[in-house]
């Protein structure tokens, strides 16, 4: 406890410098430009903006993604409340009260209620995430290949096949992931596999291509052929920006509930914010003393969920830097930036490089603080973005989704991936495939396959090892039953 | 009820994926170097579930539908009908900027890819985009290419915008 408390200051020493503040702080705002935009989520985001921090040392980058991260969360809840459309499926919950209290003129409210319960509960998120990762780091020290291979399969399972509409729809896009994350030379043989000859492909399809292909060009292809030409109707924001005393008596217990329901989910390897946002709703809409409220715009509806949202987003930071294993889209994309740096988040990272480590978790205190410093008072110019108009918006994207792409290898091939990538992102996208599983399964894939055959060296190839573990099989037998169970369920339900 | 054609589509198409697979994997060497397991264990593993949820997704198809689908009407879902020349425009603003960038340069092929898209999304003042994205990308490919110090291809216009740095 007091040594994670010097290790902490030892990160301020580091976050706090002024040229790395200037990283912190010019991510937040790009971060928070970027979120604004409809449509786009924070796993975009971050791809997109990965090219800028090229020259920049490894601590100074990840501070400045730290920024983007938070940003992008917390710009996609304003377009979220004025434009009521979603950038990602974890804001769905805040936009059923948010627009509605748009509508009623309380935008200003709204977007407080978010912006400084996304502070509460970010900040206290950060806390367990700081108390929490060096205990992690202790257990994980003892984890072997095969305990590694089952938390994997068990991320696997969850994002996949728990999250979603579809059990099957969601693996068929875990799958395609894992397809994609073989393609290339295999590390430990030296063989190509799947590269049909193209030299570009033997180093693999790189994280961000896919991210990008299937959030920005899908995404493009399938509003451009389907919601290009809707009526939007912006709210504007009338009145007060402020919460009264009412608002704030309401917002409080509802934040600090939803961190208690967010960053549990987010922090077991089980990945999405979708759920405890859900929950964090359904919770509000029982102990309101306003349930009239409900669907019309009630403040609990709009803090709740949003909070749960933070919480979640920032308690999965405990499994991708203690384990390096992302449960998100967006967490698979920060991976992949760590990775370009030649960093393998894991418990050795605690030890290799605390500094690194330190300076990162003390920076997400910071970025805490400037959002709820820079947004409220910046809400006037966010507005403005948003009044862009969707064409320009879109081809703008588009641009800075491609040269976030040809940028990484300086190579067309990426950029014909990109388009397959696109197109594939429409398919998925008209027909509810989660894509999610697909990013998540490219990165993790590679990884899943190297801790299996380092189990196997091991225990000199005796494919049992994975059952004899006790860890290893009860995580396994964990993930069997998540899989298994809800399909036996509706089986058993229909006869 | 009849299966949706495009369901019938994608499943069959996971289902060719996960036999493509298959045959290639069966192409890949078998153990090799220290490995216990060979580089063609997980592509084997990949092809297998894949043709499995191939098979689950066609009988989802022949048995009523996928599960929990999204509506096929495009006024359920608060959307517009298909727009083909939407799609069509992105298509072409990316292809293009595809063929253009190592010839013709960054800035030249940004610049069509933004008027292309804003044309996808319905935009009919083409002078005033490509105005707007030959302004964007010039300021992208100056800030890379001075300030940031990462190259960018110049292409045509690199009499113009001269080398890398400032």
């Amino acid at each position: 406890m007091g040594e994670t408390f010097g290790l902490l200051m030892h990160g301020f020493s580091i976050a706090l410098t002024p040229l790395n503040l200037l990283w912190g702080f010019i991510g937040t705002m790009l971060g928070t430009f970027i979120g604004v935009l409809p449509g786009v989520g924070p796993a975009l985001t971050v791809a997109m903006l990965m090219p800028l921090t090229v020259k920049l040392d490894p601590t100074g980058a990840l501070i400045m993604f730290a920024g983007i991260y938070y940003g992008a969360m917390y710009g996609g809840s304003t377009t979220t409340i004025l434009l009521n459309t979603p950038g990602e499926s974890a804001s769905i919950a805040t936009a059923l009260e948010g627009n509605m209290m748009a509508k009623n003129g309380r935008a200003g409210p709204a977007l407080a209620t978010c912006a400084i319960g996304s502070f509460v509960a970010g900040t206290i998120a950060t806390i367990l995430v700081t108390l929490l990762a060096p205990l992690v780091v202790e257990v994980a020290l003892k984890f072997g290949p095969a305990e590694y291979f089952a938390l994997m399969v068990f991320a696997f399972t969850t994002v996949a096949a728990v999250i979603g509409s579809s059990t099957v729809r969601g693996l068929t896009s875990l799958f395609l992931g894992l397809l994609l994350g073989v393609v290339g030379i295999d590390s430990q043989t030296g063989k190509s596999r799947f590269a049909f000859g193209v030299p570009e492909l033997l180093d693999g399809i790189d994280v961000v291509v896919l991210a990008v292909g299937l959030f920005a060009v899908g995404e493009a292809l399938y509003v451009a052929a389907y919601a290009s030409r809707l009526e939007e109707k912006m709210e504007q924001i009338k009145g007060s920006l402020w919460m009264s005393k009412e608002d704030w008596k309401r917002s409080w217990p509802a934040w600090l509930r939803a961190t208690a329901i967010g960053f549990p989910f987010g922090s077991i390897p089980a990945g999405g914010a979708e759920i405890p946002t859900f929950l964090s709703y359904a919770v509000e809409k029982r102990l309101t003393k306003y349930p009239e409220e409900f669907g019309h715009g009630a403040i609990e509806g709009v803090a709740g969920p949003e909070a749960a949202n933070n919480a979640s987003v920032t308690g999965a930071l405990v499994p991708l830097l203690t384990l390096g294993i992302p449960t998100s889209a967006t967490a698979a994309v920060l991976l992949s930036a760590f990775q370009n740096y030649g960093i393998s988040p894991g418990p050795l990272l605690f030890q290799m490089q605390p500094d690194l480590v330190w300076g990162l978790l003390a920076s997400l205190y910071i970025g805490n603080v400037m959002l709820l410093i820079l947004n409220l008072p910046l809400v006037g110019m966010w507005v403005k973005v948003l009044s862009i108009p969707q064409p320009l918006l879109y081809a703008g994207i588009l641009v800075f989704a491609t040269l976030g792409a040809y940028s990484l290898h300086q190579s067309v091939v990426d950029l014909i991936t990109l388009y397959v990538f696109g197109l594939l992102g429409f398919a998925m996208r008209r027909w509810d495939i989660p894509v999610a599983p697909a990013v998540i399964g490219l990165i993790l894939g590679p990884l899943a396959e190297t801790q299996a055959r380092r189990a196997l060296a091991i225990s000199q190839g005796d494919a049992t090892v994975f059952l004899t573990h006790p860890i290893s099989a009860s995580i396994l037998a964990l993930s069997f039953l998540l899989l298994v169970l809800p399909l036996l369920y509706r089986l058993l339900r229909r006869s | 009820m009849k299966a949706k054609p495009a369901e019938l589509t994608l499943s069959l198409g996971i289902l060719a994926l996960g036999i493509a697979t298959a045959i290639g994997t069966a192409q890949l060497p078998r153990a090799g170097g220290y490995a216990r397991i060979g580089p063609n264990v997980a592509p084997a593993v990949i092809a297998g579930g894949l043709i499995l949820l191939g098979i689950w997704l066609l009988y989802e198809t022949l048995s009523g539908g996928w599960r929990n689908a999204v509506a096929d009407d495009p006024a359920a879902r608060g959307e517009h009908r298909f727009t083909p020349s939407g799609f069509i425009w992105v298509s072409l603003g990316v292809i293009a900027q595809i063929l253009l960038i190592d010839r013709g340069g960054f800035v030249l092929a940004q610049a069509v890819l933004f008027t292309a898209v804003a044309r996808g999304f319905g935009s009919e003042k083409l002078p005033r985009d490509f105005a707007i994205g030959v302004i964007l990308s010039l300021s992208i490919f100056l800030f890379f290419v001075k300030f940031l110090n990462v190259n960018l291809p110049a292409g045509w216009l690199k009499p113009l915008l001269g080398g890398a740095g400032i």
